[in-house]
């Protein structure tokens, strides 16, 4: 990786019906290094897509800049910012064959017919699809759709290969398939790649680094384990696989150094604390409430002693995954604990112990 | 891999788009707006004077108050409307419910048959009711010699709404049909369980359901209806009506004016039509409930079946008379009252041939243009308004769907108001019909186009554009392939209305410019029907090839491209 092959810099985009204007892309700024896999995650209408097509350049930033390689990227056109783009619908052209359709950006780039068959056949057997050159895209299923539009998007060795929701159209299985294919793709093309999701698994499994979005901010940017680790807001810690938030009250006002102490009385010193922003702190209504989040798997059950007296309420087996839904004084809401093995004599209706590692657990404090 | 010598074609910006933005606001300001109102502006001046505020008047529209012509006309265009619409429906219904819902064989071929009268033009159906029930006609004679009884004159309005109800009668059975069709058989099943019989369930739920669709319908058959210069110019005989009026104003006094303030009325009328129609699509939310894709069941018993037949074929039968005999008219070399000719020619086609070959020609040059410029302008504006390219779109919304609610006429007295004088004088010229036939369908196009537009992903475009294509490599390569079909079977269409315009042409049209539909007319009123009936057949066949040509290109059947 060398320096920034991408620079975003406070970049906005507003959109005005009538009266009301909305920002769907607020301020958001992020570098992306040369041949990084780049996931853009958030939930729908959060101004993950937008940002993504404006870098592509087929919408306009109401205001901030796009770089690539340190020179201004706004004042090309789409057509000229020489860059891939896969979409949701794969927009694949119906009229034009398969072939045609891996050909297109090579006819307009004036290739000779020999050089464009040579590309397109090289980029179709890199992607298995060969046999079906000469279909129509009606012809072929979904995940292969998908990869005759990621083929097109590849085929005029394009500076960036940008990925909107790419796979949100297939089903699960093909959905997790597809994403490493494309991930070892790109590893093997070292191209720069931008990727729009809204599914967290896929975002952590397959991105160098992710940038979590919300309300049309970036809310936080980091690799896979950073954000999933140290989330540094609730909104993260919850969009961010599954989250424990357990009340808990500050020693010294407005300090966390003090410790913090459960529901039931017990105390507790998490390693990492965050202060919460001004609209997530809202949601703590004196200065010494504090919220401590545990991940399922950094919780566990004992039978005869631990922090927190707890019943369980539920228990499902979920393929490799045992999940305990349990019920204690330390928490309004049911805590989740999940572990890769069976707790003997810890069934349904059982008293327990819940154990909190210190280590694992995020204070966030006003 | 290395395509480093390929490199995108440098431009610097995109001014495709802009500059056909601007390209289309000027013509429709110029050729839509200006015209339009400019015709509502003299409809309020003095006859003879210059549009000035001290020669503003009410006068033309006084004569609605004072003049009996003027009464009279506005009068016979209502309740000649009215009855042909009530004539139109009590034919289409029947036959409706029949080919929905009674077992009987070849529903498709009636449907498709439905679409004979809708193809060809309601004046070429005009003087075959001359032919057969004026004074020496052949029915008129036919029971005279049966019965010594004399059938009372055609000309007037029995012969006007006679005809207009069979030209228009099958978009009432088009419409009703589908709505018949579509209805959910399992409502029709539940008054079944709670013990209704088979009639009381026509009669409380099948036809309460289709009511909707057969008002919108009739709507749709009046306005046609009052609109319509061809029918009651031919067979009126004294009686005028509206459109009648702005032509005897303007051929007769060449009164801009009063033909200004009569084509407003005219409008106001057509448009009180339309917004009750707009207030029944708006109110009519029971129809389409039908969740299932089962067919109602269809009645199967003799007496159902033995009435869908005789009525079904009845109709048809003289729907399709007109042109049968037209036909058979223009081979005929004497046919003196009599049920068949009583001998046969080709003299009428070889005066066709050697005389009518110029305004055939000239039809055709003609369609051919105004439809080529609807083609680019409605597909433009389509896709403009598809993909909200253009800031001012609801406003070419407006402006290009107003011709729309126009009668031919009307259409006519603006084009001869607006440029008969002043900076862009088009008077005679063959510009002014095309600009007029351009306005009075371009409002068609730019729907199929809209409609078809609309279904294309837009991110198809998005695509073209990241993969290195300008706007107009993307048009041309990715927009125009995917639309072309849907918008030539459209655009075949309006050629197929156009060759054989009347209502518009008869006031525009000069002696280089006459057309197909110009002769036909002078030759009706010069009563040499047998060469009217030649061309008209050719007119006819022409019409019918070209709708069959549409149908295939665009993969549907003839009756749906009319429903």
């Amino acid at each position: 990786m060398s320096g920034a092959a991408l620079s975003v810099r406070n970049l906005t985009k507003e959109f005005t019906t009538g009266d009301v204007t909305v920002k769907a892309v607020d301020d958001v700024s992020f570098d992306v290094a040369g041949g990084e896999f780049f996931t853009m995650l958030g939930p729908s209408g959060c101004g993950k897509t937008t940002t993504l097509r404006m870098i592509a350049g087929l919408e306009r930033a109401t205001s901030g800049a796009i770089m690539q390689d340190g020179r201004d990227f706004m004042a090309t056109p789409p057509q000229r910012r020489n860059i891939g783009m896969v979409f949701q619908s794969y927009a694949l052209f119906p009229h034009l064959t398969i072939f045609e359709n891996v050909a297109y950006g090579l006819r307009l780039r004036g290739l000779g017919t020999s050089e464009i068959e040579r590309n397109v056949a090289r980029i179709l057997a890199l992607l298995q699809l060969e046999p079906y050159a000469n279909r129509h895209p009606s012809a072929l299923s979904g995940g292969q759709q998908q990869r005759v539009s990621i083929a097109r998007a590849l085929v005029y060795e394009p500076t960036m290969l940008l990925l909107d929701e790419p796979l949100a159209n297939l089903d699960a299985k093909l959905r997790v398939l597809m994403r490493e294919e494309i991930r070892a793709l790109q590893r093997r093309l070292g191209i720069t790649t931008l990727y729009v999701t809204h599914d967290q698994e896929e975002a952590t499994a397959v991105s160098d680094r992710v940038a979590v979005f919300n309300r049309g901010r970036l809310v936080q940017h980091g690799t896979p384990s950073e954000i999933y680790g140290a989330p540094q807001s609730l909104f993260v810690a919850d969009f961010i696989g599954r989250a424990n938030f357990l009340p808990v009250r500050l020693a010294i006002p407005g300090n966390p150094t003090g410790g913090a102490m459960l529901g039931n009385g017990a105390a507790l010193q998490p390693r990492r604390c965050v202060r919460l922003d001004a609209s997530e702190a809202e949601h703590l209504e004196r200065a010494d409430d504090a919220i401590v989040m545990v991940r399922p798997e950094h919780l566990s059950l004992d039978a005869r002693a631990g922090d927190i007296a707890c019943r369980v309420n539920r228990v499902q087996l979920l393929g490799g995954l045992i999940r305990y839904t349990v019920h204690s004084d330390a928490s309004p809401d049911p805590v989740t604990v999940e572990t890769t093995r069976p707790l003997t004599g810890i069934g349904e209706g059982a008293e327990s112990f819940l154990r909190v590692h210190p280590d694992d657990a995020v204070l966030y404090h006003r | 891999m290395n395509v480093a010598s390929g490199t995108l074609p440098s431009s610097g910006r995109d001014w495709g788009p802009l500059a056909l933005g601007i390209g289309v606001a000027v013509i429709a300001a110029l050729f839509l707006l200006y015209p339009l109102a400019n015709a509502l502006l003299l409809a309020f001046v003095k006859n003879g004077s210059e549009p000035a505020v001290s020669s503003l008047t009410l006068a033309n529209f006084a004569r609605f108050f004072t003049a009996t012509s003027y009464q009279r006309a506005l009068w016979n265009s209502i309740w000649t409307g009215v009855a042909a619409t009530l004539a139109a429906a009590a034919i289409a219904l029947p036959m409706a419910y029949a080919v929905a819902r009674i077992a009987m064989p070849l529903r498709g071929l009636i449907s498709a048959m439905t679409v004979v009268p809708l193809i060809s033009p309601p004046f070429i159906g005009a003087y075959a009711w001359i032919i057969l029930l004026g004074r020496n006609g052949t029915i008129t004679q036919w029971l005279h010699g049966l019965t010594g009884w004399t059938l009372p004159p055609i000309y007037g309005p029995p012969g006007v709404i006679l005809a207009l109800s069979l030209s228009y009668f099958p978009y009432v059975f088009l419409i009703v049909q589908g709505a018949f069709a579509a209805a959910d058989p399992h409502i029709e099943e539940a008054a079944r369980m709670a013990g209704a019989s088979r009639a009381r369930i026509l009669w409380t739920i099948t036809l309460p359901l289709a009511l909707p669709a057969l008002a919108a319908s009739m709507l749709i058959v009046f306005i046609k209806a009052i609109g319509d210069f061809g029918v009651p110019s031919i067979l009126g005989g004294e009686m005028q009506v509206l459109p009648t009026l702005i032509y005897y104003q303007i051929h007769g006094f060449f009164n801009l004016n009063a033909a200004s303030a009569i084509a407003a009325v005219n409008v106001l009328l057509t448009l009180a039509a339309m917004g009750a129609l707009a207030w029944l699509n708006r109110t009519r939310s029971f129809v389409t409930v039908g969740s299932t894709s089962r067919a109602a069941v269809r009645a199967t018993g003799a007496g159902a079946r033995i009435f869908g037949n005789v009525w079904c074929w009845g109709v048809i039968a003289a729907a399709i008379l007109p042109q049968m005999v037209i036909a058979l008219a223009s081979f005929a070399d004497k046919w003196p009252g009599t049920m068949l000719p009583l001998s046969y020619t080709l003299a009428h086609y070889e005066r066709v041939w050697s005389q009518l070959t110029g305004p055939i020609v000239n039809s055709l040059i003609l369609a051919g243009a105004a439809t080529a410029l609807c083609v680019v302008f409605g597909t433009i504006t389509a896709y403009a308004s598809a993909r909200d390219r253009l800031r001012v779109r609801w406003a070419l919304d407006a402006t290009i769907m107003l011709p729309f609610v126009l009668p031919g006429l009307v259409v006519g007295v603006a084009y001869l108001t607006a440029f008969n004088s002043g900076p862009l004088v088009l008077t005679g010229t063959a510009i002014i019909i095309v600009l007029a036939y351009f306005t009075r369908r371009v409002a068609f196009i730019f729907r199929s186009a809209a409609t078809t537009i609309a279904q294309i992903d837009p991110r198809l475009e998005d695509a073209s554009t990241i993969c290195g294509a300008s706007w107009s490599a993307t048009m041309r390569r990715v927009l125009v392939p995917l639309a072309a079909p849907a918008i030539l079977a459209g655009a075949i269409l309006v050629f197929s209305t156009l060759i054989s315009e009347i209502s518009a042409t008869v006031l525009l049209y000069s002696a280089r410019w006459k057309t197909i539909s110009i002769s036909i007319y002078e030759l009706v009123l010069g009563d040499l029907l047998a060469e009217a009936s030649a061309i008209g057949t050719i007119t006819t066949v022409m019409t019918l090839l070209l709708v069959l040509a549409a149908s295939r290109l665009a993969g549907r059947n003839m009756a749906d491209l009319y429903r």
